[in-house]
């Protein structure tokens, strides 16, 4: 018995190493040899499609779905939209499996996504290693594009058209200091990057400028934050809460008016949903403009609504359309400069020589030449007024 | 001290919702000694129904009936669709597997909790529900209550605590006082013993899960009253009111409503006075259930199960 164990394994790991052996070459000389643009290329969006974030990827993805129908034919291409779900309670797990999966796939040239800064940590170094440059429209963690503390978390694959966190957490701060006067600021965090980076950097700048912080963790599978507000002093005056699951700023601003607290909600991108977080008076802060008051945007938000009916135009939709606008012009560009055929670094080395004029943020978009982020680019401040609407006020 | 009774407040409201989950959990282990790790979905659901029975009312802001029939018919809609979903699911998820090794049906188990939360999302999207009470006279169930000291015990909490604790005692007098009482007593004790004395079983179990399913659905207009949901809110509160029964000693009725409660409470105080306690409350909680495992391994009320050698 013990031997017919130990042949049966000695089987199993011989086919192993042989299926690699043959595997790998066969895959990179399958990547190297490039892939005919006449043929449908496959562009994955890594998102949280389900789960409290799932709305998120749910506007993500109807909006990219909308740039691949509107402009892959006048690029020449064939594209075909996949969705890649990383449910933000699952962690980092979902991700890592999803690289792997677009890895052995010679019809992804390129990845949208993914949307969340812990997913992107976890699955960047695995693209860089395939030469696939990928591109969120919504991961802000400042350390996936620039150095902080000594500790870089992206790679050179990985490329945003949002604004990072380097600019939103001071751009709160500052708000909150000059607009509002705060002298205390309670600031949350949920034990995933997203929110522990941005909570650092306003907690930082708030501190610099002699603003008292306190400091509360909550894991990010809270639901119920009543004991979270009982510990919020009744003289502060904001709480920081950079969620990325809007009805929970909802929830939290509606606990602190049970509690009789006077402390404002001010959430960060991830809670930038009108339709969740509503409370009067609560301070939300995007990359993104409300796009319905640029006019070169109203054919384009016409095509959208025709398609995705009764649905309102939200913050993290037109960042998707641009990020995918900008994989397919790579993409293009690399078809035509390789007579009808790409490689995934030939695409990766076309991404920052992609330059969009009537960007759909308002503008030109071009990229920085000193980090893979958007040039000039900025956050905006809205104010919740009375009934729900956001009124940017910075 | 003010904040003292607003620790507890919190945690009874939150322990309310766990013991009213935890006695679906404990009432189907006792009869069934099955693990029915799909209770946290059909509690899903009931949010869900709940959810919807209000907008078909006019939604919070505008009721077409008064707040507290509001109230009462959606949690009566909730309970009677849990008890319903109950019924089929032991009906086509259990009972064809209930001469099957105990590991069939925890799979199976399994596989209707995931089939519940995906086909929630196929018919209703991701995006979470929330009843938002709130809006019914700007907040007049959050800013109107009981005072209690410097404390205000809101309506709302009010609700969800009385009506968790109606529920608990009327389960409690319909298992103890009733003849259906007595024969899931009597099923959960032996369910050989119990047929031989005549006790239709089948009867027994399906009235288990109409019990279980309606206090998950109670459970789900009582946690979405205060707290958004969505489709995936099942598996981790779910996962709390389990623990809650094993608490209180998975297959007593009483030991699940006193672990719901414990839960809540010992929740809220870490999160209020333990250092990191809102951070690591987790850690705290479930360190020390583990030693309440080591120490008591049938849990609080829980009997002890002794073999025949």
């Amino acid at each position: 018995m013990k031997k017919a164990i130990g042949l049966a394994l000695a089987i199993l790991a011989t086919s192993i190493v042989a299926a690699s052996a043959q595997g790998a070459p066969s895959l990179a000389a399958r990547a190297a040899a490039g892939y005919s643009c006449s043929k449908t290329i496959t562009l994955p969006f890594v998102t949280p499609l389900t789960g409290g974030a799932g709305f998120l990827g749910a506007e993500q993805m109807s909006w990219a779905q909308y740039a691949v129908k509107s402009l892959a034919p006048g690029l020449g291409l064939k594209v075909k939209l996949v969705g890649g779900d990383t449910p933000v309670e699952q962690g980092p797990a979902p991700a890592q499996t999803l690289a792997q999966k677009y890895i052995g796939d010679p019809s992804v040239l390129a990845v949208l996504g993914p949307s969340t800064s812990g997913a992107v940590a976890a699955s960047t170094k695995l693209y860089y290693a395939a030469k696939i440059a990928h591109l969120s429209p919504s991961a802000t963690r400042t350390d996936l594009t620039k150095t902080v503390n000594g500790t870089l978390e992206g790679t050179p694959a990985f490329f945003r058209d949002v604004p990072g966190d380097y600019i939103q957490g001071p751009s709160d701060a500052n708000f909150m200091i000059k607009n509002l006067h705060v002298k205390k600021v309670v600031i949350m965090d949920f034990q995933e990057p997203y929110s522990l980076g941005l909570a650092s950097a306003v907690d930082g700048t708030l501190k610099k400028a002699g603003v008292s912080t306190i400091r509360l963790s909550a894991p990010n599978t809270t639901t119920d934050y009543s004991a979270y507000v009982t510990k919020v002093p009744s003289d502060a005056d904001v709480v920081f809460f950079p969620t990325q699951k809007p009805g929970d700023a909802q929830t939290f601003a509606q606990q602190l008016i049970e509690q009789g607290k006077k402390a404002k909600v001010f959430g960060g991108d991830g809670s930038n949903d009108p339709s969740q977080f509503k409370q009067p008076g609560s301070y939300v802060s995007n990359f993104a403009p409300d796009i319905t008051g640029i006019p070169a945007d109203a054919k384009l938000i016409a095509g959208w609504k025709k398609d995705n009916p009764g649905k309102a135009v939200g913050s993290f939709g037109p960042p998707s359309y641009g990020a995918a606008q900008i994989l397919m012009t790579a993409i293009s560009k690399t078809c035509k400069a390789n007579h009808g055929s790409a490689t995934r670094a030939a695409v990766f080395h076309n991404i920052k020589k992609v330059r969009i004029d009537n960007w759909i943020l308002g503008g030109t978009f071009r990229w920085s030449t000193k980090s893979n982020d958007p040039l000039n680019a900025k956050f905006y401040i809205f104010q919740i007024q009375s009934n729900g609407s956001y009124k940017l006020v910075g | 001290m003010d904040q003292f009774i607003q620790y507890t407040v919190d945690g009874l409201t939150l322990g309310s919702v766990y013991a009213l989950i935890a006695l679906g959990y404990t009432l189907v282990y006792g009869v069934l000694k099955l693990l029915n790790f799909a209770h946290g979905d059909v509690f899903m659901v009931g949010t869900f129904v709940g959810y919807g029975v209000l907008q078909a009312l006019g939604g919070p802001a505008n009721p077409s009936v008064p707040i507290w029939i509001v109230i009462s018919l959606v949690t009566i809609s909730a309970m009677a669709v849990c008890a319903g979903l109950g019924v089929a699911i032991e009906r086509f998820a259990y009972r064809p597997l209930r001469d099957a090794p105990r590991i069939a049906p925890l799979i199976s188990a399994l596989g209707v909790s995931f089939f519940l939360a995906n086909s929630m999302q196929l018919l209703f999207g991701a995006t979470p529900r929330n009843y938002d009470l709130f809006e019914y006279r700007t907040g007049y169930l959050y800013l109107h209550g009981l005072h209690i000291s410097n404390v205000t015990v809101p309506l709302l909490r009010i609700i969800t605590i009385c009506a968790a604790l109606v529920l608990m005692v009327v389960l409690w007098i319909l298992v103890n006082r009733t003849r259906t009482g007595r024969a899931i007593r009597a099923t959960s004790f032996d369910r050989e013993a119990a047929a031989m004395m005549g006790i239709d079983i089948d009867r027994v179990i399906v009235f288990t899960f109409i019990l279980g399913g309606a206090l998950a659905g109670a459970a789900g207009v009582a946690f979405s009253l205060r707290v958004p949901t969505n489709v995936s809110i099942g598996f981790v509160t779910g996962l709390k009111g389990f623990v809650a029964a094993v608490i209180g000693g998975i297959g007593s009725i009483p030991g699940a409503m006193a672990g719901g409660l414990i839960l809540g409470l010992l929740e809220s105080y870490v999160q209020g006075y333990l250092p990191g306690g809102t951070q690591w409350s987790d850690l705290y909680v479930f360190s020390g259930l583990i030693v309440l495992m080591i120490l008591r391994p049938q849990g609080l009320l829980g009997r002890a199960d002794i073999r025949k050698v």
